[in-house]
């Protein structure tokens, strides 16, 4: 029997698009297919990620986000309150459609929780409900409306809390609410913990966040003030170096931890990820860890996806295998964590 | 009196036209063009941008920075001594820049942004001017554990005042050195004393009898706690400061040397809700008005890169903007007040000095004030 468990993998969110949806897309966006050929393709592309996460060994699964574009837009039109505006660029040759708050925001119907249904309907491991955090829904937005941007995030918290239990009421065990704004402005961290608090207020489930591509230097440990079970932070891009800092001030919550560089088309080696694992395990348990890519996967394709996934799978079979650790998973509940924030000094 | 761009423009189309930058990259990465095709297709994308700029009424203008990756890999790409590493955010926005690495010392080797800069110049008859990242801000964006920020940074400051000195050469009339990490310097008196010496030795041999006019742009935040001992130590020509992210960089226009231009950047340009000509104006006046510097040494400008807006919102703000710096050119008080809300000439604003109204207007406002049936 093993005594620890732990080093479950996941991802972060979404996976690559495949070719033929990512014409259906255009093609749908141009009224040149109806909605029913669309949802037909996001289904079966759906389809084909539990599928490959399940081959592959994959503990906790996402629906990869086949029916999404940018993360923030996709709630924003779905919501009342919002338009949404041209397109502007991140990053590169990456664009996305701004949103801009015309009016008081509020959640008018579920957003995500029929298609978690579907994804859950596919198999019998855990599928993560995915949301956006209201801090990065209201940071990626344009406002001409409430001039005040607590007021902005706190609207869009209760929003989000909505949908967040309506899919534990749904079964999740897990929900994730994406914080990637979050550590943009380090006087603002206050006012993402406290939207947060409202989203997992009465949440019955493992809540995770996911912060990235921020100086997590100057957020530490504030960050931790988060109300959550699990911050998932990308390390790999920056070279593991936040895990030093957990020697002196110790990470308080579960960790998720990216491995691979998502914005490169180089696939890391076995080896990489052994090596970034090993790492956190000397400032972490294993039963704290959770392994994952540095964030989404959405900008590769699909065999880079496939690829970088299956070598965090394998990195961790040869870990585990190692050191002894079990894979059976935790119980999806909150966590004595998610009240834990950071240390107080001695 | 003028209106200019901080730098950068929106690269994607007007709503209705096809996305052809966007095109260009998905050609080149299957190789269905080369780099040459590549850059014909920026090179009419700048175009169109000059193009919008001139019908605006800006000037000077720029080439919307549309060949750069992102504010830093532009240059430090170009440069002996960087390797490109991982993304990073860009400040508190949702845009990234790939950090440089440095390995060593940086060098200069040969001009970056000449042929750039000619390319722009040779599409219109106004001024075109080239922005520049400072030495201090790539130095304190990039990772330099390996070689020290301060050596990483007063090299680079050399490097780049070749830089300067190849692009005057080339004829560029305007140059404008952008400096948003000033925004992090605060009180710490070590950084400020790095940000002096670094600009000083970027500056070595502009600010005298060369022609060419070198700007210092601060946006992304308020700099004025790095004091105006720090930011005016360098013979800069004029400031560009950021005044939405950063209103207390007023108390720096405040104090700022009357001899040196001032570039209000007033206009918001990271919110789609269209600002009033009326503030745009009052800024023109009110920076005018500090230390006898006169509107011929004010222009007006976006707070910072339009990038951050659609191509349609940035259009309506920089005609704004043309709008605004034209209006704020008009030498009477009176025909300002015709030409805009006239409460905001009432008012006695430090920007408009004491303005009472004339009889004529008295006697309409009098005539306003009467009941409706006295009128009939």
């Amino acid at each position: 029997m093993t005594a620890v468990n732990g080093l479950w993998t996941t991802s972060v969110g979404s996976f690559g698009k495949p070719p033929e949806l990512l014409k259906a897309r255009t093609d749908h966006a141009a009224g040149r297919i109806p909605d029913e050929e669309l949802d037909r393709l996001e289904r079966a592309a759906t389809e084909r990620w539990i599928r490959f996460q399940e081959e592959i060994g994959v503990d906790i699964l996402v629906d990869g986000e086949m029916y999404r574009g940018d993360m923030a837009t996709y709630f924003a039109e779905e919501m009342a309150g919002f338009e949404i505006g041209g397109l502007v660029r991140s990053y590169g040759n990456r664009y996305y459609r701004k949103p801009i708050a015309v009016g008081a925001v509020q959640r008018t119907h579920p957003i995500t929780v029929e298609w978690w249904k579907y994804a859950q309907s596919l198999t019998s491991k855990p599928v993560k409900g995915m949301l956006t955090g209201p801090y990065t829904i209201a940071d990626w937005s344009f406002d001409e409306h409430y001039g005040s941007r607590r007021e902005f995030v706190l609207d869009l918290a209760r929003a989000i809390h909505d949908e967040a239990m309506d899919l534990v009421a749904a079964g999740a065990r897990f929900v994730q609410v994406d914080e990637p704004a979050a550590s943009a402005r380090m006087e603002e961290l206050p006012l993402v913990a406290e939207a947060m608090g409202i989203v997992t207020d009465g949440l019955e489930a493992h809540a995770i966040t996911h912060i990235c591509y921020g100086d997590f230097m100057r957020a530490y440990p504030t960050m931790l003030d988060i109300p959550v079970d699990q911050i998932d932070l990308e390390m790999t891009n920056s070279g593991f170096d936040l895990l030093e800092r957990f020697r002196d001030i110790p990470f308080t919550k579960a960790i998720g931890l990216g491995v691979v560089d998502v914005h490169s088309h180089e696939i890391e080696s076995v080896d990489d990820v052994v090596r970034g694992i090993k790492l956190a395990l000397e400032v972490l348990p294993a039963d704290r860890i959770f392994v994952d890519p540095d964030c989404g996967l959405k900008t590769r394709t699909v065999e880079e996806t496939e690829a970088k996934m299956r070598v965090i799978v394998e990195g961790v079979r040869r870990v585990r295998e190692e050191l002894g650790i079990g894979s059976e998973l935790p119980e999806g509940k909150p966590t004595e964590g998610r009240h834990r924030g950071a240390p107080i000094p001695a | 009196m003028f209106a200019t761009l901080v730098g950068a423009y929106p690269r994607t189309p007007l709503p209705g036209s096809p996305f052809k930058l966007r095109a260009g990259y998905g050609q080149l990465d299957r190789c269905e063009i080369d780099a040459d095709g590549f850059r014909a297709v920026q090179d009419e994308l700048i175009r169109e941008i000059v193009d919008e700029q001139e019908s605006a009424g800006l000037e000077p203008l720029t080439d919307g920075g549309i060949r750069t990756e992102d504010p830093l890999t532009y240059l430090a790409r170009d440069l002996d001594g960087f390797e490109i590493s991982g993304l990073l955010r860009y400040f508190d926005t949702n845009t990234y820049f790939r950090q440089p690495r440095a390995v060593r010392e940086p060098r200069w080797t040969r001009p970056i942004a000449v042929d750039d800069w000619r390319f722009t110049a040779s599409l219109t008859d106004k001024a075109v001017k080239q922005n520049v990242v400072g030495p201090y801000t790539l130095g304190r964006l990039a990772d330099t554990a390996e070689v020290g920020q301060e050596r990483v940074t007063l090299a680079l400051a050399e490097a780049l005042n070749q830089e300067l000195r190849a692009l005057a050469d080339a004829g560029c009339p305007l140059i404008q050195v952008d400096e948003d990490a000033a925004t992090l310097i605060g009180e710490d008196r070590e950084q400020q004393r790095l940000f002096r010496e670094a600009q000083r030795r970027l500056l070595a041999g502009f600010g005298g009898s060369r022609d060419t006019h070198v700007s210092l742009a601060i946006t992304m935040g308020n700099a004025d706690a790095a004091g105006t001992d720090t930011i005016f130590d360098a013979p800069y020509s004029s400031y560009l400061f950021d005044l939405i992210a950063g209103p207390d960089n007023w108390r720096l226009i405040a104090r700022a040397p009357g001899e040196r231009g001032i570039i209000c950047g007033a206009l918001d340009a990271r919110n789609t809700a269209l600002d009033t000509k009326e503030l745009l104006i009052w800024a023109a006046h009110y920076a005018a008005s500090t230390a006898g510097r006169g509107l011929a040494r004010v222009g007006l400008s976006p707070s910072t890169s339009l990038e951050y807006l659609p191509r349609d919102r940035a259009l309506a703000k920089i005609k704004l903007l043309g709008e605004a710096a034209r209006l704020a050119a008009m030498a009477g008080t009176e025909e300002l007040a015709r030409a805009i809300d006239p409460r905001a000439v009432d008012i006695r604003s430090a920007a408009f000095g004491r303005y009472a109204p004339t009889a004529r207007k008295a006697a309409e406002e009098a005539q306003a004030a009467q009941p409706a049936e006295e009128l009939a």
